[in-house]
């Protein structure tokens, strides 16, 4: 469930081979593909240019204070009124794909004074952020808005081509 | 015949003594066993409700953990937030599903709230105090797990439970069983996994870790974000505390999201102990009692009985 | 049985054949000295017979079928009320209402008031048939009835009050048979068994106080784990026990005078002159037991009001049920026997005693079934439940009235040396 945005374009990953020190300021016009935890579902194709746009180049909207623009929540203010852009401000550069592995939870539970003890996983990052927003702004909140139901996904939810019989719908067993 | 009452007498009291101490062995046991407070290092998980979007990933992902039968609609419908059962009510755990989500529209609020509903896994579980052949285990690791092997069906534990959580498969007339939420022991929790409800949530609604450890957690969250959440979390300390424990918003208290605010801090054991005390005084002190009521009351006829022998 | 008589039959009374020395077989005593043709014509001119002819051509197919599909057949599978009538009906009201055993034991044996020796077996076989068919009812709610010795020598869970429960209706059910030796005793010709229960009688008694005490108030307990669940005017975390206990003690006097007074109407044949005899004055001295069991539960009732500070509860629509469950189920009787006992009416007796059952049903009803889940919903029992809790009702009337029969329990075994 890590955060691994590949991007799709052979100029973006150059760019991204260069860039530790470079690009201050929003990144390139690029498409992502968030598909590092696709599995019930397939990527998400994230249009970084657009939400760039949407948010009036506010990169603190979704980066927190990782891409040199200032917090504005009083909580994050206390501690990162000044802090300098990350060398990675990608989700997954700080929000663990697999955040309950062992190691993760024996990071998150026995480092003594962790503020930041329950930092969402990857998926939940992606999920807070984006839905969040989206349901303000009254962008699509329906799962398959944004990614496509993959087959694994069809027989988890038991539906699509897994769906129950219609007939057997609405008998609980008899039970109130 | 005052010989024979004599010698009744002894062998009364001897076959009540007999009986007492089987029984007075397992009440003692009784007495030991309500004073626990659950393991030091079990786990828990914390569940933030302001964060639920009410997707039931989890309850596909728990119907797959568990391998529980087909649902009657597909995880996608949400259309199940609507349904109404007897009373009124949203949707309970069953035999097929042992967590659901159900929305609550709140006055007040302009989103509706989601509530997943699986068992607490409570410090003194209610089922297994109730439970005459002990079918019910609370494992180290804070999971409050179910023997089918042993269970007679007698359901006390539906009964005792004061969250309305197991339910039994009476459609089944050679094996029925009880079916609970056994927070995915044998197949994660036992490996220190998290349910499998826990790790397929999209928004990270639930957190996994130590109990104590979450308690901290829960107070720090709430104290973070005082106008947000309300400054309460459920299952510290209802009926003696549970494993699983709850956040809500300020403006859908628990009271209004289907939650259970009348329970008390007492587990349940402990409305039944007063009963349990008195078992050992009954078993000591009525023999001697009673057969000092049978000598008093034939005392005259022992009487004439003893002038006649002599 | 009745015509024969008038013509001059005379049931088996004795072990051996008037006037001769050869003992009656086994059949004649079962078929009370009629030929199987006579016997059977008698069943067949009982009215009584008809009806549960009828009952059992309903209930053992529906019987059958619980145990074929499932108890999700004949009940609604409720996850919210998992107990339903037969735990409702067979346990909760059956199991006071068979309290007469230890407390006719109690009174005869241990008090030494041989004046109650006549209805004293009487007692005992309802105590005895109460607790056995109340299992009866359990095996047919329990999901695995085959494992009903589980708790006992399985998997033990010792804590629980259902463990006390199941283990002191077991014992106390050994206790009653044992109490009742002497009467199958003297119809089987048997010296031995008979003696050696007259020489433990007062043990098997204080035991049979201990277990009772225990198992009714445990009864009771059984509803302390439910304590959001049961309305809070019927549940009493300190008083619950107490309250189950001390209302056995009136319902199982009461249904005494209530099996006794069904005796003396439709099986006077049986009954011998000694019983017939002493009813009344006998009835007249439960009477005087139950009302003071009637006005100390009616206390204890009120302080459990009190001390949970319930007044106002009182002035809610189940305020209002439960004062009428008190007026009409404890305070009624309570009257009625005062004046049947200041009157030295035995007529009044009679009527407060069905008046003290049906009160007591309702109470153990309400607790269970009624105001159980007041705050969800009320459920109505599915038809074949109720059909099943009728069947099994009716094969306990069957086999207690087959006992009263033969048994010497209304009649004076003749002929018996001593």
């Amino acid at each position: 469930m890590g955060i691994k945005k590949r991007k799709l374009l052979g100029l973006a990953l150059m760019a991204a081979m260069v860039s530790p020190w470079s690009l201050p300021g929003p990144a390139t016009a690029e498409v992502f593909e968030l598909d590092s935890v696709k599995n019930l579902y397939e990527g998400v194709s994230f249009d970084h240019d657009m939400h760039i746009e949407i948010t009036g180049e506010d990169c603190t909207a979704c980066h927190h204070h990782t891409a040199g623009t200032a917090p504005v929540d009083p909580l994050c203010v206390t501690c990162h009124a000044n802090s300098p852009e990350a060398d990675d401000p990608s989700c997954k550069s700080c929000h663990a794909k697999d955040v309950f592995d062992a190691d993760n939870m024996k990071k998150n539970w026995d480092t003594p004074l962790l503020h930041h003890r329950n930092k969402p996983g990857l998926k939940a990052a992606y999920h807070r952020n984006c839905l969040g927003c989206h349901e303000e702004i009254g962008a699509p909140t329906g799962c398959t808005d944004c990614h496509a139901m993959t087959e694994v996904g069809e027989k988890f939810y038991n539906t699509g081509k897994y769906a129950p019989e219609p007939t057997a719908a609405g008998q609980g067993g008899g039970h109130h | 015949m005052k010989r024979l009452n004599r010698r009744s007498f002894l062998k009364g009291g001897l076959a009540s003594g007999v009986t007492a101490a089987a029984v007075t062995g397992s009440v003692g046991k009784a007495d030991a066993a309500g004073d626990f407070g659950g393991y030091p290092d079990s786990m828990g998980v914390l569940v933030d409700l302001t964060k639920c979007i009410g997707c039931r990933t989890c309850e596909a992902a728990c119907n797959k953990e568990q391998n529980l039968p087909a649902p009657d609609k597909p995880f996608t419908d949400m259309s199940v937030h609507d349904e109404v059962r007897h009373g009124g009510l949203p949707r309970r755990t069953s035999e097929k599903a042992y967590t659901v989500v159900n929305k609550y529209e709140v006055e007040g609020r302009e989103h509706p709230l989601f509530r997943k509903v699986q068992c607490n896994h409570c410090q003194e579980p209610g089922c297994l105090t109730s439970c005459f052949v002990n079918a019910y285990t609370k494992t180290p690791e804070g999971a409050v797990i179910y023997d089918p092997k042993v269970c007679v069906g007698c359901r006390t534990c539906m009964i005792a439970c004061p969250f309305y959580i197991p339910a039994y498969s009476y459609s089944s007339p050679i094996n029925p069983v009880v079916k609970k939420c056994i927070m995915c022991y044998d197949t994660r929790l036992k490996f220190g996994r998290p349910p499998a409800c826990v790790e397929a949530c999209p928004q990270q609604v639930m957190t996994f870790g130590k109990r104590k450890d979450l308690i901290d957690l829960a107070h720090k969250t709430i104290k973070s974000r005082p106008s947000l959440y309300l400054d309460h979390v459920y299952g510290e300390k209802e009926v003696g505390g549970t494993s699983w424990m709850y956040l809500t918003s300020q403006d859908a208290p628990f009271g209004e999201i289907g939650f259970d605010t009348h329970l008390g801090k007492q587990p349940i054991i402990n409305y039944v102990k007063e009963f349990l005390a008195i078992v050992p005084m009954v078993l000591t002190i009525w023999p001697a009692l009673f057969t000092g009521f049978h000598l008093l009351a034939t005392r005259k006829e022992a009487k004439k009985n003893d002038e006649s022998v002599s | 049985m009745k015509t024969y008589v008038t013509q001059g039959f005379e049931p088996i009374d004795t072990l051996k054949k008037p006037g001769s020395d050869t003992p009656w077989t086994l059949k004649e005593k079962l078929l009370l000295g009629l030929s199987s043709g006579e016997y059977v014509k008698q069943l067949v001119r009982n009215p009584f017979n008809w009806i549960l002819a009828i009952i059992y051509a309903v209930g053992i197919p529906i019987i059958l079928g619980r145990f074929y599909y499932g108890l999700g057949w004949v009940t609604h599978s409720s996850y919210d009320y998992p107990w339903g009538l037969f735990l409702g009906w067979g346990l909760f009201c059956m199991v006071p209402l068979s309290a007469s055993g230890f407390m006719l034991g109690t009174t005869v044996e241990l008090f030494g008031r041989k004046d109650f020796k006549p209805i004293e077996r009487l007692g005992l076989l309802n105590g005895l048939l109460g607790y056995f068919f109340a299992v009866m009812f359990l095996q047919a709610d329990l999901g695995q009835p085959w494992r009903l010795i589980y708790p006992m020598f399985v998997s033990l869970g010792p804590a629980a009050v259902l463990f006390l429960v199941a283990w002191h209706v077991a014992t106390y059910l050994t206790v009653q048979v044992a109490e009742l030796v002497p009467a199958a005793s003297e119809m089987m010709g048997w010296k031995a068994p008979k003696k050696f229960v007259k020489s433990i009688v007062l043990g098997l008694t204080v035991a049979g106080i201990i277990l009772s005490t225990l198992h009714q108030g445990a009864l009771g307990a059984l509803f302390t784990y439910a304590p959001g669940k049961v309305h809070p005017l019927w549940y009493s975390y300190s008083f619950q026990w107490f309250h189950f206990f001390c209302s056995s003690i009136f319902a199982g006097l009461s249904m005494l005078i209530v099996v006794s007074t069904l005796s003396k109407w439709f099986l006077k044949w049986r009954c011998d002159a000694d019983f017939l005899g002493s009813l009344d004055r006998i009835t007249l001295g439960l009477s005087k037991g139950a009302s003071l069991a009637l006005i100390t539960y009616l206390i204890i009732k009120l302080t459990a009001v009190a001390h949970d500070n319930e007044w106002g509860l009182l002035f809610t629509g189940w305020g209002q049920w439960y004062i009428f469950e008190l007026s009409f189920g404890v305070i009624l009787p309570l009257i009625l026997y005062t004046v049947a006992i200041r009157n030295q009416s035995v007529a009044v007796a009679r009527f407060a005693a069905l008046i003290a059952v049906l009160g007591i049903l309702l109470n153990r009803l309400n607790t269970a079934l009624i105001t159980f889940n007041w705050n969800l919903y009320q459920e109505i029992p599915h038809w074949r439940e109720i059909v099943i809790t009728v069947t099994i009702y009716a094969t306990y009337i069957l086999v207690y009235r087959a006992v009263l029969y033969r048994l010497p329990i209304l009649y004076t075994w003749k002929g018996e040396s001593k």
